[in-house]
């Protein structure tokens, strides 16, 4: 086969299947009736998907950094577009972590999704697919197809099932993310213009000419910058975080975001290295607004979800920062910052969504004080409040000191202003956390503490915050070889 | 690698199945904690132990040595003495608190590279706000949490040096720095260690917070941040000469504050401040009796500070106040933690037979003996202050002086316990003071029962006292001038007290405001700005080119008249603006 991708060694395609098994899960809950029937059907098959796909992680060969589980079809032949999958250091915990917050998903709107819940659920699996299409796709018309198919059911999910604003908020997350789109897919087009081909691993490494990488990154910067979303970019972000309910926000924190950064290092570093080596500065510098401005604008907050929401564009600068250090440490910190930020923002709106189910209201104040009532939910609150501002032995504090590392490395003025963001981080978070445990004393005791069902969604993303925290080598290990392997590619341009 | 038992381990682990107990088994559990702490500290043999390798870093838990190892001895005794004293506290959170502080502070103790060090640094800021938190007042609450974000301030400053340090010598190895080799890297961390140590100006977190935490929580934070700085301070930046000046700073500092508070938990914070002074400038001299010096001084500190926030708190737990103007005549209800309390003082102020005697003493002959005359003379200024605000005017105002309206009991026989016992201990020490000495980091040779030594201490406690009694109307919370005949004295006293009064202390609580003005109120301040930017620069930028896009679309419908005349009139112009494009 070709000399970028290790064919599947398995017996059946396991990417298809860790992409189709949720639309399958859809075709049989179409014919549910109960809700509760439906409910546990989506739950089940998107635990089976989450099972399937750590398959994709326990024969993952680390020692490689071609793409691996390889299958190709052709799809139309004429125009060269093949359906093509691959998974490499990447994308191998991408999948995971989407299969493990679409179960997770399911279980946090089992109270919260009164009406429709057939299309709700209906909704998750069919963005669930299409999230794991956009980590595997290796065709730049896949990609496409995924990328464009994950923006409805996100856009219905915000749209019928969303906040007071909802409108407002769906229509401009949708006209938004769409006019980014548009540009990518003139990136896409020039590009087989230029190859003949959509194939993502054969554009990448050619010496094309500089301007046209400029105009190729500039498409697809666009794309993945308000996907991130990078300053100035964020605004639709909290306005969709706020509006959409607790699972829609989950998957947009958790997966969504991560599209850009993975479309920037999938992407832009590769298939224009030296354009993104022009780049470079600007997005160093956005990064570092994005990490400061974000904080301050968390700091002023009065919305739990907002301040949330807010933290995401400070978190994710963080991300892009780490990539265009173009440093291994860098790369490795972004890669881990992506799956933390999944992890610990996913669980912090988790939280905002369980308070939410109780009091009706997202405003810090109405909330505060819970610390007597709710020890249990404070407790994970407090977990997941001090993990995102990078507290030592928690996920975060590794993918910030890797990203903080890279960013001194590329110049001590980066580090300096990283540092007062990773304060804001603190300040913010802090803030948060002290009015909600500590805030008032006029409280109302018929708020009851955390169930067993929100427990168990919670548990596993509280592990996570310790496993990566803690034992962060196999996460690295991992992708260690891919990532070295861009490096070592992309250093050779820079002059 | 042998089989070594990190103390943090037992207190983490221990901590953690407390909430199980109840009653009578939990107070056994949580003393249980400490004796095994310090059973595992008395059998420990120097060495390097618990090396674990952490994303192609080394990292050492447990680098026991003489200077960490006497620093141990005196946070698993403190640590015994301040459970004794949180026995009857019921909330298990509390109790896990305290522990969590306790077991980090050993972790950063035992650290050996700096990663560690950070790692057990952050779990201490973020386990010793919940001793102020648990208080609940809404005070108690906004200072944790001015507390907490001074703490990470530090902790930034610190984890950047390190940073900076990797990058400079490739490893994170936690040894001596020199001064002559120090760049941005190294006095970042300097930074970070001197704001535990509330070194000026970084001190202002400390009387902010320390009295607002609860009566036991206190008790445990006197003991171990401020501490655990000075013994980094010592292990990495011993001959630092800023530290020796910055230290005599803090010596005058704190008392000039102490003197003209009225809240006795708060005398007695900015007190630690003073004390502290005394270490961070043997550290500053940086000879070997100089650091002697200030492991010992904050050996006997923890003892004896412990002690006097002990008998502060005793008296708030009872009377719900510790404002001297509200106190007084207290020694008729609580004569044995009046005694625990005076103790504690004549301990603090250097009276011979009490164990500051012994070990305030080592750092001034080290001052002396390196010729640093008036390094000298303002700590033993220094000295003077101290005795006349915590051994004399908080003893008199609480115990003695003028009746209050409060009646009062003893406090709870735990309480009294720990008194007793620390107390105990801070004579103990005073009178025989080489089991101490043979656990300081370097050979000893210094006597302190020296007549010289001994005149010198009683000169100047006596010449204090007679000041006091000279200026006890003159200092009294509420004040009344009443002349009096030793004029002299009374003016240079008077000039003294309005000098501190009208331009020191108030110079400070400006310090104090800024802190907060420019931490907190500035902070927020562009926090709103960022937000009102955000909502109407970007998203207006946003929402006004949509709101334009549809205002266009409404006026390009309204072309669509739907009549057949129109849209041939309108094709017909366009074709011929095309057409003269196409000519011209």
């Amino acid at each position: 086969m070709e000399q970028y991708l290790i064919m599947n060694p398995l017996g059946f395609p396991l990417l298809s299947a860790t992409i189709f098994l949720p639309v399958l899960g859809v075709l049989a809950i179409l014919f549910l009736k109960s809700d509760r029937l439906i409910k546990l059907a989506a739950l089940g098959v998107s635990s089976v998907t989450f099972l399937v796909s750590l398959l994709i992680y326990l024969h993952f060969d680390p020692t490689t950094h071609l793409f691996q589980f390889g299958e190709r079809l052709p799809w139309i032949p004429k125009y060269e577009i093949y359906y093509l999958l691959g998974v490499d250091g990447i994308s191998v915990f991408l999948i995971p972590l989407t299969t493990l917050i679409a179960p997770l998903c399911v279980l946090c709107s089992w109270r919260a999704i009164e009406t429709r819940v057939k299309e709700f659920m209906i909704c998750i699996l069919l963005m669930e697919a299409a999230m794991i299409g956009v980590f595997c796709a290796l065709d730049l018309v896949l990609f496409y197809l995924f990328w464009e198919a994950m923006l409805i059911p996100m856009y219905l999910l915000i749209a019928i099932w969303g906040g007071p604003k909802r409108d407002y908020a769906s229509i401009k997350f949708f006209i938004y993310t769409l006019f980014g789109s548009v540009f990518l897919l003139v990136g896409i087009i020039a590009l087989y213009l230029e190859n003949g081909t959509f194939n993502i691993p054969e554009a990448m490494f050619r010496d094309y000419s500089f301007s046209f990488q400029v105009w190729v990154f500039l498409a697809f910067g666009i794309a993945f910058a308000i996907k991130v979303p990078m300053f100035p970019f964020h605004t639709w972000l909290p306005a969709a975080h706020t509006e959409a309910p607790t699972a829609g926000s989950v998957f947009l924190a958790s997966i969504l975001l991560k599209m850009g950064t993975y479309g920037f290092l999938r992407f832009s570093l590769p298939i224009t290295p030296e354009a993104s080596i022009w780049a470079a500065p600007w997005i160093i510098a956005l990064s570092l607004v994005a990490i400061v401005y974000g904080g301050y604008v968390c700091l002023g907050q009065t919305d739990m979800k907002k301040l949330i929401a807010y933290s995401s564009v400070a978190h994710m600068g963080f991300v892009t920062l780490g990539i265009f250090t173009f440093s291994l440490f860098g790369f490795q910190g972004a890669m881990l910052q992506m799956l933390n930020h999944g992890i610990t923002t996913g669980a912090l709106f988790c939280c905002v969504g369980i308070v939410y189910e109780r009091t009706h209201s997202r405003e810090i104040h109405d909330n505060a004080g819970l610390g007597k009532i709710m020890p249990l939910y404070m407790g994970f609150f407090g977990l997941f409040a001090v993990s995102s501002f990078a507290f030592p032995g928690t996920n975060n504090f590794i993918s910030e000191l890797y990203v903080l590392i890279s960013a001194f490395e590329a110049g001590k003025l980066v580090g300096f202003i990283a540092i007062v963001g990773a304060l804001l981080a603190a300040a913010y978070m802090l803030r948060l956390l002290k009015q909600i445990a500590w805030g008032r004393e006029d409280l109302r005791s018929n708020l009851v503490d955390l169930n067993l069902r929100e427990v168990f969604f919670l548990l596993p993303f509280a592990l996570f915050v310790f496993w990566v925290g803690l034992f962060p080598k196999p996460f690295v290990s991992a992708m260690e070889k891919t990532l070295s392997y861009y490096q070592a590619e992309l250093v050779k341009f820079i002059p | 690698m042998d089989s070594w038992l990190h103390p943090a381990l037992v207190y983490f682990l221990g901590s953690l199945l407390l909430p199980f107990f109840q009653g009578k088994a939990r107070q056994v559990l949580a003393l249980m904690i400490p004796l095994f702490s310090i059973f595992l500290v008395a059998n420990m043999p120097e060495g390097v132990y618990g090396q674990v390798q952490f994303l192609g870093l080394e990292l050492t838990f447990g680098r026991v040595d003489k200077l960490s190892l006497v620093f141990a001895w005196v946070f698993v005794i403190m640590a015994l003495l301040g459970t004794i004293y949180g026995l009857h506290v019921k909330e298990s959170g509390h109790v896990l608190a305290g522990n969590f502080y306790v077991g980090s502070s050993l972790g950063a103790l035992f650290a050996g590279d700096y990663l560690t060090l950070f790692l057990f640094w952050e779990i201490m800021a973020f386990s010793s706000v919940f001793l102020i938190w648990y208080r609940r007042t809404p005070a108690a609450i906004d200072a944790g949490f001015r507390y907490l974000l001074v703490h990470v301030f530090g902790g930034l400053c610190l984890f950047t040096g390190i940073l900076l340090i990797y990058f400079k010598t490739g490893n994170l190895e936690f040894t001596a720095l020199l001064p002559t080799q120090a760049g941005l890297a190294e006095y970042l961390i300097l930074a970070g260690f001197a704001l535990n140590a509330a070194v000026l100006p970084l001190h202002a977190w400390l009387p902010d917070a320390y009295p607002e935490a609860t009566v036991e929580g206190a008790v445990l934070l006197c003991a171990f941040t401020t501490k655990t700085a000075v013994y980094v301070l010592a292990r990495g930046f011993s001959g630092f000469e800023i530290l020796a000046v910055m230290g005599v700073a803090m010596t005058i500092f704190g008392v000039i504050y102490a003197v003209i508070e009225n809240d006795m938990r708060r005398v007695l914070a900015y007190h630690i401040i003073s004390q502290v002074g005394y270490m961070v400038a043997g550290i500053g001299i940086g000879t070997h009796l100089a650091v002697n010096g200030a492991a010992a001084h904050a050996f006997a500190h923890i003892l004896y500070k412990a002690l006097l926030f002990m008998g502060a708190g005793a008296v708030l737990y009872m009377t719900g106040t510790a404002k001297l103007s509200q106190l007084g005549g207290l020694w008729r209800y609580m004569p044995l933690t009046m005694l625990g309390y005076v103790v504690g003082a004549v301990s603090i102020s250097g009276f011979p037979l009490f164990s500051g005697f012994v070990s305030k003493s080592m750092i001034v002959a080290a001052a002396h003996q390196e010729g640093r005359l008036y390094l000298m003379a303002l700590m033993q200024l220094a000295a003077i202050g101290t005795f006349l605000s915590v051994g004399l005017k908080v003893t008199y105002f609480a115990f003695f002086g003028k009746e209050s309206a409060i009646v009062a009991k003893e406090p709870p026989k735990n309480m009294l316990w720990a008194m007793g016992l620390t107390g105990a201990l801070c004579f103990i020490l005073g009178v025989y003071p080489d089991p101490l000495y043979a656990l300081l980091p370097f050979a000893v040779e210094y006597r302190p029962y020296t007549l010289h030594h001994l005149s010198e201490a009683f000169q100047l406690l006596t010449m204090t006292g007679l000041v006091f009694y000279l200026l006890v109307k003159k200092l009294a919370p509420e004040v009344k001038i009443n002349l009096d005949v030793d004029y002299f004295y009374r003016q240079g006293a008077k000039y003294f007290v309005r000098l501190d009064e009208g331009v020191i202390a108030p110079a400070d609580s400006r310090w104090g405001d800024v802190w907060k003005a420019v931490g907190l109120r500035l902070l927020f301040w562009k926090a709103a700005l960022a937000v009102k930017f955000d909502q109407e620069a970007i998203d207006g930028i946003v929402d006004g080119t949509a709101a334009t896009a549809m205002r266009i679309s409404a006026g390009v419908r309204k072309l669509q008249t739907g009549q057949i005349q129109t849209y041939i009139g309108l094709s017909l112009m366009i074709f011929f603006l095309v057409l003269w494009f196409l000519v011209v």
